[in-house]
């Protein structure tokens, strides 16, 4: 059994997933795809949007620019930690 | 007795090694707060401290070196100052205390990094070690400068073993070269114990140099890593 996620590394997931999908997701295929409750996706959308890391277009789900510098500086950092065993 | 091993003709490369060595820990202390800011996960910054503080201690030497090396107006101005307080030669408090700092600073920085997986850190134990550090960097001067580097070396071993065990685990390419890398600055700290020959020291800085190199690599793969992750 997988341990549970940490609240980054949802983030990260959530980011990862939008930008596998060109930078815009529906927000139904994304709770599916980051295996989230309705009202899990709820709390993350309304976080990240506050955080600037994602806009709501339309009907769907955006990253912003600044959310793709938070994924990037979070895929160097997870990097860091595994090449050191942090 | 000689104050440094370095040979007339390797000066500049000497300093020029110790600046590119404390160009690449910085740059890994500036990359470990970062990780720090982001996750929380206090070892990056315990990992960020040990870095600064052995770039630290190249400064120290740097500094050392350069106003050793070359005759520089702030030399003779010190040893104007120190003359009218009656106080002893300048240049031999330059040597002592910047190599003091040089050799102080790599050996707690290298403990720190050491300690980072150790769950149960006792106060007294790390109590004795920062004696036993100070006592190292305090003798190890001159017949004695080996001190130092067996110190280094031991601390070195025991590194390189642990993130040997870590690259066991998770077989990444960047742990293999955190290894090789810290493996080789090992080699180079044994190779000058035997550096009062200036052909060993030289070979021991180039030794040094090489591994830094490796961490500079292994810096830009890390950075480079997010950046690999494109969208479909």
């Amino acid at each position: 059994m997988e341990r549970k996620r940490s609240h980054n590394e949802i983030i990260s997931d959530i980011l990862s997933i939008i930008q596998e999908k060109r930078g815009k997701i529906k927000p139904t295929h994304l709770m599916y795809k980051a295996n989230l409750s309705h009202a899990q996706m709820k709390l993350y959308l309304e976080e990240m949007m506050k955080m600037g890391l994602l806009a709501k277009v339309e009907a769907m789900i955006e990253i912003t620019k600044k959310g793709r510098e938070f994924f990037l500086k979070y895929q160097q950092m997870k990097e860091f930690e595994k090449t050191f065993g942090l | 007795m000689k104050i440094v091993f370095t040979p007339d003709w390797f000066l500049l490369g000497d300093v020029l090694i110790d600046l590119i060595s404390f160009a690449t820990l910085l740059l890994f202390f500036i990359f470990s707060v970062k990780s720090y800011k982001m996750s929380k996960n206090k070892k990056s910054l315990y990992l960020g401290i040990g870095f600064l503080l052995i770039a630290l201690a190249e400064l120290a030497v740097i500094f050392t070196k350069f106003i050793l090396y070359y005759d520089t107006g702030v030399t003779q101005t010190i040893g104007q100052m120190i003359v009218t307080h009656n106080v002893v030669q300048s240049v031999d408090i330059f040597y002592y205390l910047g190599f003091f700092f040089h050799k102080f600073f790599t050996l707690i920085g290298l403990y720190i990094i050491y300690m980072i997986p150790v769950e149960k850190k006792s106060k007294g134990e790390m109590i004795i070690a920062f004696y036993l550090i100070l006592l190292s960097s305090i003798l190890s001067s001159g017949i004695y400068y080996y001190i130092f580097y067996i110190t280094a070396l031991i601390f070195l071993v025991f590194i390189v073993y642990r993130y040997y065990r870590l690259y066991e685990t998770n077989r990444s390419t960047n742990s293999c070269m955190l290894v090789l890398a810290l493996a080789i600055l090992g080699a180079g700290f044994a190779v000058m114990i035997m550096s009062k020959m200036s052909y060993v020291y030289v070979f021991g800085q180039i030794l040094q140099l090489v591994s830094y190199i490796i961490l500079l690599v292994l810096i830009i793969r890390i950075t480079k890593h997010g950046k690999e992750k494109k969208p479909q």
